[in-house]
């Protein structure tokens, strides 16, 4: 079983390789986010895209059910998973890519164009979460109890105290905002061909969906809903499939040594 | 000031020309659907032929017979969304075109299904947008719109047409067709492979009800979001989709 390690990072992931440009999948569910958790999205990008593209997802650091483990570094959450994420496309040897993420994805996207932006050439932020004036503690409290209480059971190490801390420096203060991870002025300058496929649970507002896309100059939007019936779904992923298409780099990937030369 | 012409026909178009894959816009406005008609802002959300001109090669004209327009031809009392189907496929012809994609406002839907119909090998792509279609609510709105908002004028203005003719030229096009997209099949639809994009409205003559039924059964079909026209940044994110979708069909 693949594993990418760095320090003391460990992460499971799957690559269906190829020849196909890489697609980076980010599995939702919160900080408990897995591959194996893809079987439960509306599509499974690892089936859907196989095909077409080099699709590669991980198990997020430390998610529940998972196999992906590494240090719970609170000082700076977003980044530590963005750091596994940009580490283990090096580690693969992947230079440009195109990343699609699922609910937890939509932050994880934003945070990957303004740490990497230029290795990102489109993203696919699906039913993406954001933050919701009217439910301003859903977040942090959902992953208090959803994903800290069974964390800490099996890392003696990990408190309580450093979960919250953890989640508050993720979710709350000067983060608990927009899509959390990135300013307006930073989606406003954004350049790379985004397409949302909005939600509107409480932990995915649709306002927040529509306010990225409005704002990112190259930013296109589904129908919504698009989950409601296979047939909207599959209206949706034609949209998705075209997307990539078009944006799909015309030479293949080039490796990093390659890419640095 | 360029003419097609064939036999009594003399259809008005304009050409941006170039090296780009042919785009045919079809305008909207019913049967008095005029080039005029994608270049106000009050009546298109969005100019395609601005839009695209410097990717593609867009065609747009005048609807025959169309009031405020330069296009003119007979009145085929017998074959109502055929002559103007014809007129677009001679247009092509006469330009050198053989395979293009097809953009078209409000009636622009059923003679895109038209033109899928007939020269379905010709059309690479197609978007309808806003499209027509039947509304089982309201049987007689098409007839009755064209009666009084087309005929009138046209046969002031043309003393071989009589209201008679028209009569029987609309009951032949909406009355008789009162179904669906007025021009093809429900079975139609479902066997078209060619990819088609369509961006929904919901006024009285663009039934969003039917242009969702297409969507369904049209097995390559892609939906923009809805609504699409009721700000500025809607029509720019409905437009991008647009040209994603061109960009992936056109051939290389």
């Amino acid at each position: 079983m693949p594993f990418y390690e760095k320090g003391e990072t460990r992460l499971y992931h799957e690559d269906t390789g190829g020849s196909g440009f890489p697609l980076l999948v980010i599995p939702g569910g919160g900080l408990n986010s897995t591959v194996e958790g893809l079987k439960t999205h509306p599509f499974n990008p690892l089936v859907e895209f196989k095909d077409e593209f080099r699709v590669i997802a991980a198990d997020l650091r430390n998610a529940k059910g998972g196999q992906s483990t590494g240090p719970l570094e609170t000082d700076r959450p977003w980044d530590a998973y963005t750091d596994d994420h940009i580490g283990l496309m090096d580690h693969l040897g992947i230079r440009h890519f195109m990343v699609l993420g699922f609910c937890i994805g939509g932050p994880f996207i934003w945070n990957l164009l303004k740490r990497a932006g230029d290795r990102v050439v489109a993203a696919v932020p699906v039913q993406p979460s954001g933050y919701r004036h009217e439910m301003p503690e859903l977040s942090y409290k959902n992953n208090m109890k959803g994903w800290g209480a069974e964390l800490c059971e099996r890392r003696p190490e990990i408190t309580m105290a450093m979960v919250d801390k953890f989640l508050s420096n993720m979710y709350r203060g000067e983060r608990a905002d927009f899509v959390y991870t990135v300013s307006r002025d930073f989606v406003r300058q954004c350049r790379t061909p985004i397409l949302i496929l909005p939600d509107d649970v409480p932990g995915h507002p649709y306002v927040v969906a529509l306010e990225s896309a409005y704002l990112a100059p190259n930013a296109q939007v589904t129908l919504y809903p698009w989950k409601m019936n296979p047939s909207q779904l599959q209206l949706a992923l034609r949209h998705v499939r075209g997307f990539l298409k078009n944006n799909r780099p015309a030479v293949a990937a080039q490796p990093l040594a390659a890419a640095a030369q | 000031m360029p003419f097609y012409e064939k036999g009594d026909v003399r259809i008005y178009y304009e050409d941006t020309g170039g090296s780009g894959f042919p785009l045919l816009v079809i305008p909207g406005g019913g049967l008095n659907a005029t080039i005029a008609y994608t270049r106000n802002t009050a009546t298109a959300p969005f100019d395609a032929t601005a839009e695209f001109k410097n990717e593609y090669r867009c065609i747009a004209f005048d609807l025959r017979n169309a009031n405020g327009g330069q296009s003119s031809g007979p009145l085929e009392i017998d074959r109502p969304w055929d002559s103007y189907t014809d007129d677009m496929l001679g247009l092509l012809d006469h330009l050198g075109i053989s395979e293009f994609m097809a953009l078209g406002y409000c009636i622009g839907g059923p003679f895109i299904w038209n033109l899928l119909q007939r020269a379905g090998r010709r059309v690479v792509a197609a978007v309808p947008t806003q499209p027509s279609g039947f509304r089982p609510t309201m049987p007689t709105l098409f007839y009755d719109n064209n009666i009084k908002g087309w005929a009138p004028a046209l046969c002031e203005r043309r003393p071989d047409i009589t209201m008679a003719m028209c009569d029987a030229f609309l009951k032949n096009m909406y009355t008789k067709r009162a179904d669906f997209v007025f021009t093809v099949s429900r079975d139609f639809v479902r066997d078209c492979q060619t990819p088609v994009l369509v961006l929904p409205d919901d006024v009285p003559a663009h039934p969003y009800a039917t242009a969702m039924e297409s969507v369904y059964l049209a097995p390559n079909a892609q939906v923009s979001l809805y609504p699409w026209k009721d700000n500025p940044e809607k029509v720019r994110l409905a437009v991008r989709h647009v040209r994603t979708f061109l960009k992936a069909n056109r051939p290389n």
